[in-house]
């Protein structure tokens, strides 16, 4: 089912600018037509639509599990979509592995160098496709054509020097020169700059340029807006999975582009009547974690939840908010301040006794840290509450209450699957996620921390996971909020506090802050608390 | 019908397993030019009179017992996705201790027995207990350092046994140690032969057999119905969100390798206590090692590793019978090996299996319409049968990769 050209796909998006007239005439290095790819429980890509052309840096933004290195797996021939279609210069292609795709002239740079440490650069860029002589090696051929190579695009690579003495820079332009040695046309590159400081992230830009000179086109992903915009020459936005739309960086400013990220159109429950009464659930002290560089990671973090409040954190992520809810669970030793539950100070406690003592925890990585894939549900439903009923009764499993409360967990929660014991890796996303949310408010939590609460599930149980938190904090649950979607941060937040390098460094009002100011303060731009 | 199809689903994997080893090996016999019918015949060749044949059956299953035990030690672990590859150490360092300690008491009957037995435990769980205690302190990798203990424990049991615990005369073929007085001896179970009108053949029946199938049923029960069993095997399927929940992952480590290794003190006792009365230079080898073949055969799950016990033995009962019919005895090594190939890869294929069926049942379910959705629940119910072989196959898989190599190196 061709979906007709230039559509852009399923979901209500905003704008769509940029699109139109140009594709005829261009050549299109790289076309996908309606491509969707499902995991067990997800589905990963949906109708994706994606036109990239030839010689030009094409950037791939979206969200942190918005399905970008899905796409790319599927265009590298790791995995093969659903449906759809994957068209290179014009021509249709079935990829059945990596090797099609760099037979093809595609090639990945990824995100994590696959690199040997204790082979020299040479070795490392011919493994695998090693010019011979008679059987062996022959390192005149390989060195001569990774000079070629390193000349032609201002790589500057010494083909003997060891891997393991280079810097992260140089080692990527290792895995840039692998790709080249293949004969790549069409070089993909995940999250590139993730690994470099910003010196680096210039030399790379620099050495993009080069291949982009040389008539190669680029796939660049990445959910760094500002690096985006520096580089790329188009732009195409994913959100959930799906492309959303493209951008021309010229004429979109990283805050509309943000706004096609995170779907600041979607609708976001209000809840406007507040439910705060004045008895404090938690409260943190000066509570700071310590980091491997010295930084710390959260960095005296002063904040109080009430019954009926739901206290939102915003921040781009990395800046400290998981390691905050790690250290609230216990999962992560607090360096110095108190973590207080109820007027009781927990800071020492392990993560059990936290969970007894009322703590509900809905995991940032659901997969991670919030079930057991391979186990079923009724399992899962004992998870975390291994020492409540109705899942136990004294030091055994109570089999029978556990699958009973499952299975009211799925008619309460209306997490669709077959049964109780139907493995959890078989439901998708959205049904995961129900069945944890209901799983956390069964055991009646006093605090509940909600950890991007409706990542990656669909519209429909997002609807339903919000309406679930409104009827909690309602009832008096306090709610720690820690989202990268604006706008659910801002519909079910009472209290807004913005964190930035492990700090909060400002307080904001739900009520009167927009998306676009409450980005301001995530980057860092605009300052209220006296943060440098 | 749902509970046909779960024990189908279960069985089939291991049978097909078995099955192909018989394939494949017939092959490889055949291709080194032994008759592979013959040989098998041989090995099914219980003898001819009633009491040989009661005889062979007493062989095995005396053969089963340590090696079931050994399964559940190694079945423990693999659990919680800890690989005790140390059992082998941890058993024979146990057992020279407990014979030492048996022979230089004399107690009453059962407190004797009783004290050999805990002995023998206590030893091996120490044994296993600094695996523990490296891994939860300094992060060493409990494969690396259960096999160096393994050489370790070893050289300390013959220095034990040549040295300060030997009681066999200078100068004898065998050392051994002193033997331990007949009250901590366990007596055997061949009145049951003659209750079921058998032929009472000269070889006893350990009576360790009761012992072995408690320890089966309570380890059962343990790891399947208690909390304790819950958190280890919630730590074996996804060590992160265990610890999300609450599990306290350095503390199960130390309970579940200190648990481990209780019951791989046991493995040598069987023999102490049945035939031996002594811990000597020849006292059964290779257990520990065996089992871990025998707990993934068994999918780490006692009923599962009785069988495959049971079957591990019979093949070991054949050695000897092969050996007279002129037959080389290592087709037995080689049937071992392939069925333990044979079970990586069938386990492997039966765990796609079941998420295949998961995935498929889940898309029926999955595109309901948003209004009706009590439809989807119900009906469907008795479908969930796949999803008990699903579940805790993928330890017993990556446990796969480990015990080809020990399998090299052991056999």
């Amino acid at each position: 089912m061709p979906p007709e050209d230039g559509a852009t796909a399923g979901v209500p998006s905003g704008e769509p600018p940029g699109r139109g007239a140009e594709g005829a005439e261009a050549p299109l290095a790289v076309e996908l037509r309606g491509i969707t790819k499902r995991f067990p429980g997800v589905v990963a890509n949906k109708d994706i639509e994606l036109r990239v052309r030839r010689g030009e840096v094409h950037a791939i933004v979206g969200e942190n599990g918005a399905g970008k290195s899905t796409l790319m797996k599927t265009l590298y021939g790791m995995h093969r979509p659903d449906e759809g279609q994957i068209l290179l210069h014009g021509r249709e292609v079935h990829f059945r592995s990596p090797g099609d795709a760099i037979a093809a002239g595609i090639g990945m740079v990824h995100q994590h160098f696959m690199l040997a440490d204790n082979f020299t650069v040479l070795e490392n860029v011919v493994l695998g496709s090693e010019p011979t002589k008679g059987g062996r090696l022959d390192r005149g051929e390989a060195r001569r054509r990774i000079r070629e190579i390193s000349d032609a695009y201002a790589l500057g690579l010494d083909p003997d020097a060891m891997v393991e003495d280079l810097g992260v820079g140089d080692r990527q332009r290792v895995e840039i020169a692998k790709v080249l040695y293949r004969g790549a046309t069409t070089l993909i590159l995940d999250e590139p700059t993730a690994v470099l400081v910003p010196q680096e992230v210039d030399e790379l830009f620099g050495n993009l340029a080069e291949l982009k000179r040389e008539g190669l086109t680029v796939i660049f992903i990445s959910h760094k807006l500002d690096e985006v915009r520096k580089v790329a020459d188009s732009i195409t936005v994913i959100r959930r999975g799906t492309t959303v739309g493209t951008a021309d960086p010229e004429t979109t400013s990283s805050r509309e582009l943000a706004e096609m990220m995170v779907g600041a159109e979607l609708p976001s429950p209000e809840t406007r009547t507040s439910t705060v009464r004045d008895t404090p659930v938690l409260e943190l002290h000066g509570v700071t974690v310590a980091g491997a560089g010295g930084r710390p990671l959260v960095d005296a973090v002063e904040l109080t939840v009430r019954e009926g409040e739901v206290v939102g954190i915003a921040g781009v992520e990395g800046n400290g908010q998981s390691e905050l809810i790690d250290a609230v669970m216990g999962l992560r030793d607090v360096a110095t301040g108190t973590v207080v539950l109820g007027g009781e100070d927990i800071s020492a406690w392990s993560t059990r006794a936290r969970r007894e003592a009322g703590l509900g925890f809905i995991p940032e990585d659901r997969h991670r840290q919030g079930m057991l894939l391979d186990a079923s549900l009724w399992e899962n439903r004992i998870l975390g509450h291994q020492t409540r009923p109705p899942a136990v009764k004294g030091p055994f499993i109570d089999r029978r209450g556990a699958r009973a409360d499952t299975e009211r967990i799925m008619r309460e929660y209306d997490v669709r699957a077959p049964g109780p014991d139907t493995l959890a890796v078989a439901l998708s996303g959205g049904n995961q996620q129900k069945l944890i949310v209901g799983r956390e408010m069964s055991a009646q939590p006093r605090l509940l921390l909600a950890a991007h609460p409706t990542r990656g599930v669909d519209v429909g149980a997002q609807a339903v996971i919000w309406g679930l938190l409104k009827d909690a904090r309602a009832a008096g649950l306090g709610i720690l909020l820690v989202s990268a979607d604006l706008d659910e941060l801002i519909g079910l937040s009472d209290t807004l506090h913005v964190m930035l390098r492990g700090r909060l460094v400002a307080t904001l009002d739900p009520t009167t802050v927009t998306p676009e100011e409450l980005g301001g303060h995530m980057t860092g731009g605009r300052t209220t608390a006296g943060a440098a | 019908m749902s509970v046909l199809r779960r024990i189908v689903a279960a069985l089939a994997a291991p049978l097909l397993a078995i099955v192909a080893a018989i394939v494949i090996s017939g092959l490889v016999m055949a291709v080194l030019g032994v008759d592979p019918f013959e040989v098998f015949a041989v090995m099914l060749d219980f003898g001819d009179t009633p009491s040989q044949q009661v005889t062979a059956l007493v062989v095995i299953l005396n053969r089963a017992i340590p090696l079931f035990i050994s399964g559940l030690a190694v079945a423990i672990a693999f659990r919680m996705g800890l690989f005790n590859i140390g059992v082998e150490g941890q058993y024979r360092l146990a057992t020279v201790m407990a014979a030492a300690v048996g022979a230089a008491v004399v107690l009453p009957g059962p407190l004797h027995v009783l004290l050999i037995v805990v002995v023998a435990m206590a030893v091996a769980a120490i044994w296993a207990g600094i695996v523990a205690v490296l891994k939860v302190t300094r992060g060493v990798s409990e494969v690396i350092s259960s096999i160096m203990l393994n050489f370790i424990a070893l050289g300390i049991a013959s220095f034990l046994l040549t040295g300060p615990f030997r009681g066999s005369p200078e100068g004898a073929s065998i050392i051994s140690t002193a033997e331990i007085p007949e009250s901590g001896w366990m007596p055997g179970l061949n009145g049951v032969f003659d209750l079921f009108g058998l032929a009472n053949p000269p070889r006893q029946l350990y009576g360790f057999l009761v012992v072995a199938a408690l320890l089966g049923v309570a380890i059962a029960i343990l790891l399947n119905r208690t909390r304790f069993g819950f958190d280890l095997r919630a730590t074996g399927l996804s060590p992160s969100a265990a610890r999300a929940s609450g599990v306290d992952a350095r503390g199960m480590v130390v309970k579940t390798m200190l648990l481990s290794g209780a019951v791989a003190g046991l493995i040598g006792i069987p023999d102490l206590l049945g035939t031996t009365h002594s811990y000597t230079t020849d006292f059964t080898a290779g257990l520990g090692f065996l089992g871990i073949a025998v707990a993934l055969l068994g999918r780490n799950n006692p009923a599962g590793i009785a069988f495959a016990a049971l079957l591990f033995a019979f093949l070991d009962r054949a050695l000897v019978p092969l050996q007279i019919a002129d037959f080389p005895s290592s087709v037995v090594t080689i049937i071992q090996g392939v069925i333990v190939l044979a079970v990586v890869i069938s386990n492997e294929v039966a765990r796609r299996v079941a998420l295949r069926a998961a995935e498929r049942r889940s898309a029926q379910a999955g595109p309901a319409p948003v209004a009706s959705d009590g439809s989807a629940g119900p009906g469907q119910t008795t479908d969930g049968g796949g999803a008990g072989t699903g579940a805790g196959v993928d330890p017993t898989t990556g446990a796969g990769r480990q015990t080809d190599e020990r399998q090299g190196t052991g056999a």
